[in-house]
């Protein structure tokens, strides 16, 4: 996805620095906000996550922009983009509409899904509210059957210290397999450890592990196998083939269309096996 | 003057019945055709569900099931025969090739509209039949595969019936009907006959559903009971034999006795969800499983509306209202 | 099943994928889809096990349960809520008044002789500054003194109560209501949103996700008397109603039955949700969930600026798109003259008869033709047609929209423009039944993008509103 590296154009940017004093380390400094400039963007994030998590406030606090967040599950109807810069590169991101699974048919769920799967962004960054853990972590979960680059934004950690919860986002890391950075942000706490958590996947620096998942019974386990042993052969490099069959298992018929016509095989050429280091850091 | 517009008039309505395709003329032959061509199809479904039967169809059931005379039914049974879609053999009616590739067209026309309109639309269940009757006919084969594609190629329609693949392949739904099982034993309803109309009526408004496990308690030549779902249902015989049932999993066995209603569980209390009932289908039962109802969640009520309705239940963390007519559709047991 | 025969290159194609999926999913079963949910969300919860501790002993004092109980309470619930948007409606109407005041002041009556001014001195012709300055400036210029000031602290106010958590609290206490006519418990706050303006409350029916009663919401919602009316409704009530008591009655009598009109429009809403679900909308798909999400502290500035850039203005720029030609051609029709007599003069006299037929005029019709973008120009509109038609002193000339300061004068121009009693009842019932202004009903096809449901949500209250007048014009009351 990358785009060809051009020199940053000078416009006049906001600076974030400012609103971000007490964190620890100044790191988010580097932020530039860059609202709807997104022009020759690195690399492509997709905002995933549940209604009302506090999705669209990490896309505003990232992009600058100030799209209406209100206090209604699923209150973003439309797809909005932004773009910001961090570190030496810039970042296009794309706030998808906010959904509790991916596993059913409603609109929302296929345009989350389709632009996860046929939209290859380079990081998706799941947002999910850290007082309703259980929930959030169902559509945490089926996303990382989909894609391997994504970083958890642990949110309204603010929320869930008043409610007296403690979450180990380490542990929740090592179980996931991928980073897991806790925030806050309507105050932009954490947000220096996002950024760079974010760049660190979408590097290739950071090499995610995500979990995938086994409890399936037995009819289903031999009908998944058949299926991926099958999808391996035509596609060998394809990277979710066992999500593949459990979605035509389903009867998806977007997935069997991206299987006839080939659309799968151009997913797998593009996933990154040059990068040879394996390792997950636990992160914050 | 004068005759000049009335030979303008004339020309006028010339066209308009004589104009090729949307002439009155024209429109008048299609609709002859039409109700010709639907009533051949609803002879070969007639007959070729009597072949799945096992039963021998006849003159007389095809003019009873097209609401028709009998010198009517056989010029028409005879034009099918001239035209291949059916063979007399030892004075039996029999389906050709043909004939059964249509029947199977239509049937799996009137069983994909059926699961769409369960699934797409909010029509209440007894008007499924009655609608899929009508747009069997109208549906061409690439309307199918692109409604199947649509609905993700569904293997049963909502009274259980398979519905025959594209290229005529029929699936059974190995059930026996309930009159002619033995007493306390686990049973699963496989299917519903949706014919005719007041039956299965009257099945629904007992809330029995494809999947539904029951113990007979009584079967008589006056009335069958059985116990399902946690409540007790009484049936004539006449009915009680438009149901289908297997042998239910052993794992199922449990379910009968303290499952109750969402509704019924008080503010404050809680409960486990034991399953979604199957009567919620569709959008509903997606949205159901997208909040996170499904067996074994844990659900405490927490406030009723000052208005009576609905209820807020604490689900997996959030907080959410569900109608009374919704909680009605969660069995739920002790937690 | 038949198995289907491997092909003879023994390579795996797609097609061969396809159709093992196809044959295996007659084996896996019809619970699929949900035991694979079940699967996920049973991980979901083992994890979330493990990473989070809860605290060792529940919190006494939980805020969210404590403010919900007393919110949603059988004795508090209701009138809570009715305090509060009571509340919310008189900052709106008492607090936008000034600013109108000031808008109408500098936009109105200084602005318009200004830029005519302006207009003879660079030498304009007088068709082009009559076109320009009193036609498209002067529509633009008052809907945006009518519009702007009530909608800056209506909805900052509304979407304030809407960050905390509260709304979803009014659809939760509401619902019962909205179910027994088929519609949603959060079509009370499009409703309520529709009072301060309609396009804005169709836009707010998206938080209603559920198919069948989102349409509901965006067709009635119309019948929420909008801000644009609220003036409307209030001089004629004031004029014809209040005059027919005693003096000191006058004014409860004419607020009563601006009031009245209100409430027949809530009682419509209701009345045509219930038709709507049991007709037209029946085949579509209804899901009712409603989440009540935790209570946030609401950030004020932000959401000052937000609902000011999302809502208002927004409103405010679609409004403004849509008055700018209904500028024009209001002045156009007033002004363009064949044989002698101006085009409006020709439309009234052609509408008169239907007009009469209805207990209103041709006057009337003819302005909510050519004010259909926004209902804040309607009585402007009348008020100059009326001049133009009777020949009367005043006015600012053809095609100059304009309002009288004192209400003798304007009672005055209506006796001259034969109105009676009835006329102004029906003016009442046909401003709150008639068709969305543009600007609504632009925004209806934009969110729904059918034209189908645009249609009938544009001709049903014109059809009802045609109906209910001339019923009321030959039931004999009047």
């Amino acid at each position: 996805m990358s785009q060809e590296k051009k020199p940053l154009p000078t416009i006049p940017l906001t600076y974030a620095g400012s609103n971000c004093e007490g964190c620890p380390a100044h790191n988010a400094g580097q932020l530039l906000r860059l609202g709807v400039n997104m022009e020759n963007w690195d690399f492509v994030i997709a905002l995933a996550g549940n209604p009302n998590t506090g999705k669209s406030t990490v896309f505003n606090a990232l992009t600058g922009l100030r799209q209406h967040t209100g206090n209604w599950p699923g209150k973003t109807v439309t797809r909005a983009e932004g773009g910001f810069s961090y570190g030496e590169h810039r970042y296009k991101i794309v706030d998808l509409p906010g959904t509790y699974s991916l596993l059913s048919t409603s609109l929302d769920e296929e345009v989350a899904r389709d632009f996860i799967l046929f939209g290859q962004p380079d990081v998706t960054l799941i947002v999910v509210d850290a007082t309703r853990l259980e929930r959030n972590l169902n559509l945490v979960l089926q996303v990382l059957q989909i894609t391997d680059r994504a970083v958890v934004c642990l949110n309204l950690m603010d929320e869930a210290e008043r409610h007296g919860l403690k979450v180990d986002e380490r542990r929740l890391a090592r179980d996931l397999g991928v980073p897991v950075v806790p925030t806050a942000a309507r105050y932009r706490r954490g947000f220096d450890q996002l950024l760079a958590a974010i760049a660190d996947v979408a590097t290739g620096r950071t090499v995610c592990k995500p979990r995938h998942m086994k409890s399936e019974s037995g009819t289903i386990r031999q009908a998944v196998e058949r299926l991926t042993d099958k999808l391996h052969q035509l596609y060998p490099q394809l990277p979710n083939a066992r999500w593949v069959a459990l979605r035509l298992l389903d009867g998806d018929q977007r997935i069997a269309t991206a299987v006839q016509n080939g659309e799968l095989g151009e997913l797998s050429r593009q996933t990154p096996d040059d990068v040879q280091t394996l390792h997950l850091e636990a992160v914050a | 003057m004068a005759p000049f517009v009335t030979t303008l008039i004339l020309l006028g309505l010339l066209l308009v019945v004589g104009w090729p395709e949307v002439g009155l003329w024209a429109r008048w032959q299609r609709v002859q055709h039409l109700t010709e061509r639907v009533m051949q199809e609803d002879a070969l479904k007639y007959i070729h569900k009597c072949e799945m039967k096992g039963e021998t169809p006849n003159l007389e059931g095809v003019a009873g099931t097209l609401h028709i005379g009998r010198n009517e039914t056989a010029v028409l049974l005879d034009k099918m025969q001239q035209s291949d879609l059916l063979q007399t053999k030892d004075g039996q009616m029999h389906l050709t090739p043909d004939g059964r590739k249509t029947a199977l067209h239509i049937i799996r026309a009137h069983r994909l509209w059926e699961h769409h309109l369960a699934q797409e639309t909010g029509y209440a269940e007894t008007e499924w039949h009655g609608k899929a009757d009508r747009r069997e006919h109208e549906l061409s084969p690439e309307d199918l595969s692109d409604l199947a594609a649509r609905l993700g190629n569904p293997t049963h329609d909502p009274h259980g019936d398979p519905i025959p693949t594209a290229e005529g392949e029929v699936g059974q739904h190995g059930g026996r009907p309930l009159t002619e099982q033995p007493l306390d034993t686990s049973l699963q309803i496989v299917h519903l006959e949706d014919e005719p109309d007041t039956v299965y009526a009257q099945l629904v408004a007992e809330g029995l559903y494809p999947g539904m496990r029951l113990r007979l308690i009584e079967n008589g030549t006056q009335r069958v009971r059985f116990w399902a779902d946690g409540d007790e249902h009484m049936l004539a015989p006449i009915i009680a034999s438009n149901i289908s049932v297997s042998t239910a999993p052993a794992e199922a066995a449990h379910v009968h006795e303290d499952v109750r209603l969402l509704s019924g569980v008080g503010v404050g209390e809680t409960a486990v969800v034991s399953q979604i009932s199957p009567l919620c289908r569709g959008a509903e039962r997606r949205r159901f499983m997208d909040l996170g109802i499904l067996p074994g969640t844990v659900i405490k009520a927490e406030m009723r509306s000052p208005s009576g309705d609905p209820t807020a239940y604490r689900i997996r963390g959030a907080v959410i209202a569900l109608r009374q007519e919704q909680s009605n559709l969660i069995y739920v047991k002790q937690a | 099943m038949t198995t289907l025969p491997l092909p003879n290159n023994q390579a795996t194609t797609a097609d061969d994928i396809l159709k093992t999926a196809e044959s295996l999913r007659w084996e896996v079963g019809r619970d699929f889809h949900e035991r694979l949910m079940e699967d996920v969300y049973t991980e979901a919860a083992q994890l979330a096990d493990r990473a989070v501790t809860y605290p060792q002993q529940k919190p006494r004092f939980d805020l969210d349960r404590t403010i919900d109980r007393i919110v949603t309470s059988r004795l508090w619930g209701f009138p809570m809520m009715i305090l509060l948007f009571t509340l919310v409606f008189w900052i709106t109407i008492s607090g936008a008044n000034v600013p109108s005041g000031w808008l109408a002041t500098l936009l109105v009556d200084m602005g318009h002789p200004f830029l005519k001014g302006l207009a003879d001195g660079i030498g304009l012709p007088w068709w082009l500054s009559g076109l320009l300055i009193d036609g498209i400036y002067l529509a633009a210029a008052w809907v945006t003194s009518v519009m702007l000031p009530p909608m800056a602290i209506f909805f900052p106010l509304f979407t304030l109560l809407e960050d905390f958590g509260y709304l979803p609290r009014v659809a939760f206490n509401l619902d019962n209501m909205f179910k027994k006519s088929g519609a949603h418990g959060k079509q009370a706050l499009s409703m309520m949103m529709g009072f301060g303006c309609n396009a804005a409350g169709v836009v707010a029916t998206r938080v209603i996700d559920s198919p069948r009663e989102r349409l509901i919401a965006i067709i009635t919602n119309n019948f929420a008397l909008c801000n644009g009316r609220w003036p409307t409704q209030i001089l004629i009530a004031t004029l014809f109603i209040g005059s027919t008591v005693p003096a000191y009655l006058a004014g409860l009598v004419s607020a009563l039955a601006v009031v009245s009109v209100a409430l027949l429009g809530v009682m419509l809403s209701f009345a045509v949700s219930w038709g709507l679900s049991r007709t037209v909308l029946k085949g579509e798909v209804s899901t009712f969930s409603l989440e009540l999400p935790p209570y946030r502290p609401p950030r004020v500035w932000q959401t000052i600026y937000t609902s000011m850039i999302d809502r208002t203005l927004f409103v405010l720029w679609r409004a403004l798109v849509f008055a700018v030609p209904a500028g024009a051609v209001i002045w156009l029709v007033a002004n363009v003259q064949i044989g002698g007599l101006s085009l409006a003069e020709y439309i009234i006299n052609f509408l008169n008869p239907l007009g009469l037929l209805l207990g209103l005029n041709g006057v009337i019709l003819l302005a909510y033709i050519v004010a259909i973008p926004a209902n804040e120009i309607v009585i402007p509109t009348i008020l100059m047609l009326t001049v133009l038609v009777t020949g009367s002193a005043g006015g600012s000339g053809a095609g100059v929209m304009f309002e009288l300061d004192s209400n003798a004068e304007t009672m005055a121009l209506f006796t001259a423009g034969g109105w009676t009693l009835l006329t102004a009842v029906n003016l009442m019932l046909f401003s709150l039944i008639h068709n969305p202004c543009s600007t609504t009903i632009y925004t209806i096809y934009k969110e729904t993008g059918s034209r189908k449901w645009t249609a009938v949500a544009a001709l049903l209250p014109v059809a009802m509103g045609f109906l209910i007048t001339f019923l009321v014009a030959h039931s004999g009351l009047f």
